[in-house]
């Protein structure tokens, strides 16, 4: 957990525009960091931005607690506390893991980004809605918000973690690409849903050339060509051609 | 993770913004990572890659190159920046002929980083298209200032301390140079493109 030292602390508001999510302020003459938004993401103390090093960490015990900082702070190590990184390697060992294969689609909706962070309960909302429309969830060995579900199958979050609040968080699964613009409608639905934003990335095998059929589709759903994207070049061994 | 699928900007902002990325596999291509990760740093020096990293160590406009090199092991991801396309093409070529069989990735325009590929005689495996942002988008911070802090995909860096720094560099303060250094400094991958974002925050402070 984040803490002010309050004896230390000048008021002095120097560490205030370094929090990605604006949880400082300063209040009477004294910083304060809002807990309810704060993820320990550690910005504010990794790079020391208090001058008087008035910005203290203290021992987080709870699991969700845990979870939130590690999901949220990308130089944590993962290894002791068993959660398994912050996602799939989706297209970048897709060479060499054929996760997902010709004919499949790969989505990762980043919850929370660009920079905004998002509570879940907006997350379990678009989980359920691609879930329902026939997206397959990543389970429990490849994506840490699997640890959080009470039914992974429907997108379900236990719900005494609703509340927490991360700054990104990664719904990953895969459908056949005809299922593609049921979640697609789905994701159109859902998110006039929720109070925050999210990324979408749409995963596929290519031909030699770096086309997919889904360019197609995604004309069909009136969707905006895209012009950006991730290629993994083909060069890892043994290379996976289905 | 995809950290570096999501960067915005304009079309003509982005054709100097690309990220290359090493990766290997738990179980398949993940032994001598060390000495694959050196010549992936040597090609990519060779042609001018502006920032790298290991998200273990950080980058190098945090700490010295040998001190990443030296504690690189076998879970170490590497990954880093080009400012053009010809560096794209050219690390491609050397790195297909190392022939390491580690995978690799490059992040960019699809067009530039396509013609890249067949520049260098290397075939697209796998693309991860990014479909933009959904959502409440009135929660975002203009587009110039997200064309900088989507550049540290997993957002340590905030809106207000670019916002911050601009001002600082119109009051005559810092230097755009300086100040685009200063926010790479927050993104432990090494892949803030602290080239770009000097000529962004040079415009902004023309802006009003
Ligand atoms: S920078 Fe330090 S001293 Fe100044 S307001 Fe923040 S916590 Fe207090
Ligand atoms: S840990 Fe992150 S969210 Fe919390 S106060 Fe520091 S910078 Fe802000």
């Amino acid at each position: 957990m984040t803490v002010i030292n309050q004896e230390k602390c000048t008021g002095c508001g120097t560490c205030v525009p370094y929090c990605p999510l604006g949880a400082i302020s300063v209040v009477s003459k004294k910083a304060v960091i809002d807990q309810t938004i704060c993820p320990n993401c550690y910005v504010c103390v990794r790079n020391k931005v208090c001058p008087f090093d008035a910005i203290e960490k203290q021992e987080i015990d709870t699991f969700i607690g845990q979870f939130q900082h590690i999901i949220s702070d990308p130089v944590e190590t993962t290894e002791q506390t068993g959660v398994p990184g912050r996602g799939t390697e989706e297209s970048k060992t897709n060479d060499v893991t054929g996760r997902v294969k010709k004919g499949e689609v790969g989505i990762c909706i980043d919850m929370g980004r660009p920079g905004i962070g998002c509570r879940l309960r907006d997350v379990e909302k678009v989980a359920m809605a691609v879930t329902s429309a026939g997206l397959k969830l990543e389970g429990e060995d490849t994506t840490p918000l699997a640890m959080l579900m009470e039914d992974n199958s429907k997108g379900k979050i236990k719900e005494e973690y609703l509340d927490t609040n991360v700054l990104s968080i990664i719904i990953e699964g895969k459908c056949p690409m005809e299922t593609f613009p049921e979640i697609i409608k789905a994701l159109q639905k859902v998110e006039k849903e929720i109070d925050t934003v999210f990324s979408l990335g749409v995963m596929v095998r290519v031909d030699e050339n770096g086309y997919s059929p889904i360019l197609e589709q995604m004309e069909q759903l009136g969707l905006p060509k895209p012009y950006r994207g991730k290629i993994n070049v083909g060069l890892g061994r043994p290379l996976i051609t289905e | 993770m995809t950290h570096s699928l999501h960067r915005s900007g304009t079309l003509e902002s982005l054709k100097g913004d690309y990220v290359w990325f090493m990766y290997q596999a738990k179980g398949i291509n993940d032994t001598n990572i060390k000495e694959k990760a050196e010549e992936f740093i040597a090609a990519a020096e060779l042609v001018g890659s502006e920032n790298w990293g290991d998200v273990k160590t950080g980058p190098i406009v945090s700490y010295p190159k040998e001190y990443i090199k030296q504690n690189i092991g076998n879970k170490s991801r590497l990954r880093g920046v080009f400012t053009s396309r010809k560096q794209v093409t050219e690390f491609l070529s050397i790195i297909k002929q190392k022939n390491l069989g580690t995978s690799v990735v490059i992040s960019g325009l699809l067009d530039e980083v396509l013609s890249a590929c067949k520049e260098a005689g290397v075939t697209p495996h796998t693309i991860n298209y990014s479909l933009g942002i959904w959502g409440k988008k009135e929660l975002l911070p203009d587009d110039d200032i997200l064309s900088i802090t989507t550049m540290c995909g997993h957002h340590m860096i905030s809106p207000n301390l670019v916002k911050k720094l601009v001002q600082d560099v119109k009051k005559g303060r810092i230097t755009p140079e300086k100040a685009a250094w200063k926010l790479a400094t927050f993104c432990p991958c090494g892949i803030f493109n602290q080239v770009r974002a000097e000529k962004l925050i040079d415009e902004l402070k023309n802006k009003s």
